[in-house]
C-alpha cells in the first residue's frame, strides 16, 4: 500500500496494455460524446479524421483505468482536486493498445488536511508504436502515513 | 439549421445548457468499467470514506458535461475537435440523482495563424448542480471552420 509519502519527485512508473475495441469506442461515445466522427463508420470515413476515432473523454477514461489498476488501487488516493491541462496529441482508432508513462512532478501539503498530501503527476498515454495520443499533468490527493507524517510537516 | 461558424463567435458568448440527471446506475457502471475505486463503485466503502457516499468519477462527471456540450452546443457549430483543456477542477463531488447543467462564456476567439481555414474559441465552462452550486469548472480550447467563401 503506498501512502502519500511514498510519491517522490522523480518517481517514474509504466504500465497498461488497454486494447482499444470499436464496440467500446462506438458505446463510450453513444453515451457521452455522440458526434458523426465517434458514432457513425460510414460518417467517419467521409471525415477528414478517415475513419472512426475514440472521444477524447474516452481516452482520458482509458488512462484512468489504467492508473486505478496499475497504482491508485494500492494506494491511500482519495480522489483529486483537478487536471492542469490536458492535450489530445493524436486520436485514437480502435485496434490500438494503449499503455502509460507516468511520473511525479511535484508534492506539496496543505495547511488545512494534515491527514492527506497532494501529488502532481504527469501521465502520457502512447500506443503501441510508441506514439504519443495524450499528454496530462493532473494532481492526485493520497492519506499520509501516519508513522511518517510527524518526520515532514505542513508548508 | 444552419451550422456556427468562427465569425459567428465573440469574446462574451454565453450558452447554458438544459439539465441531465446522473444516476446511481450509471455511476457504478461507468466507474466499474473506467474508475472502480471504492468511493465509485462500492457503497459500504463508500460511507466509510472521506465523501461519506458514493460519488461519481470525476471523468464521469467531465464525460457528462461533454454530452451537454453536444446536445446544446457542439452538433451546431463547424467544429474540427478540441486540441484539448487548461485548469479542469472537481469542485464538489456529484451523488446519485444530482442534476447537472453547465454555463459557458467565450473568453478568446482568434484565427489560427497556420490555417487560415481555422479559428482557435477558449471557453470558460462552469458546470452547476440543482442547488447552483459550481461542481467543476474548465477551460475548453475548440477549433471551428472560418465561413466559407
Amino acid at each position: 500500500m503506498r501512502y502519500w509519502e511514498d510519491f517522490t519527485v522523480g518517481m517514474a512508473m509504466e504500465f497498461g496494455g488497454y486494447e482499444v475495441t470499436e464496440e467500446e469506442v462506438i458505446e463510450f461515445a453513444t453515451a457521452f460524446d455522440p458526434q458523426p466522427f465517434h458514432i457513425d463508420k460510414d460518417a467517419a470515413k467521409e471525415h477528414f479524421f478517415g475513419g472512426i476515432i475514440a472521444s477524447g473523454w474516452h481516452t482520458g477514461s482509458m488512462c484512468m483505468r489504467m492508473m486505478v489498476d496499475n497504482y491508485l488501487n494500492d494506494s491511500t488516493s482519495v480522489g483529486s482536486p483537478g487536471i492542469e491541462q490536458l492535450r489530445w496529441k493524436q486520436p485514437v482508432r480502435p485496434g490500438e493498445v494503449l499503455h502509460v508513462k507516468a511520473e511525479v512532478l511535484d508534492r506539496s501539503l496543505p495547511k488545512s488536511r494534515p491527514e492527506l498530501g497532494f501529488v502532481k503527476f504527469s501521465h502520457t498515454v502512447l500506443n503501441q508504436k510508441d506514439e504519443v495520443k495524450m499528454t496530462m499533468i493532473s494532481s492526485g490527493m493520497f492519506l499520509r502515513d501516519p508513522a511518517r507524517s510527524e518526520t515532514e510537516t505542513s508548508r | 439549421m444552419s451550422k456556427i461558424y468562427f465569425e459567428d463567435i465573440a469574446v462574451g458568448d454565453k450558452t447554458i445548457s438544459e439539465s441531465r440527471t446522473v444516476t446511481k446506475e450509471e455511476i457504478l457502471d461507468f466507474a466499474h468499467k473506467y474508475d472502480p475505486q471504492p468511493f465509485h463503485i462500492d457503497e459500504e466503502a463508500a460511507k466509510k470514506s472521506i465523501y461519506g457516499g458514493l460519488i461519481a468519477s470525476g471523468w464521469h462527471t467531465a464525460s457528462t458535461l461533454m454530452r451537454l456540450l453536444v446536445d446544446n452546443m457542439t452538433n451546431n457549430r463547424a467544429g474540427l475537435g478540441s486540441p484539448g483543456f487548461d485548469d479542469l477542477r472537481w469542485i464538489l463531488p456529484i451523488r446519485p440523482s444530482d442534476s447537472l447543467r453547465y454555463e459557458s462564456t467565450v473568453i478568446e476567439a482568434r484565427k489560427s495563424e497556420s490555417r487560415p481555414d481555422m479559428g482557435i474559441v477558449r471557453a470558460e465552462i462552469k458546470l452547476f448542480n440543482q442547488n447552483d452550486e459550481v461542481v467543476l469548472s474548465m477551460k475548453s480550447i475548440g477549433m471551428v471552420k472560418t465561413r466559407p467563401e
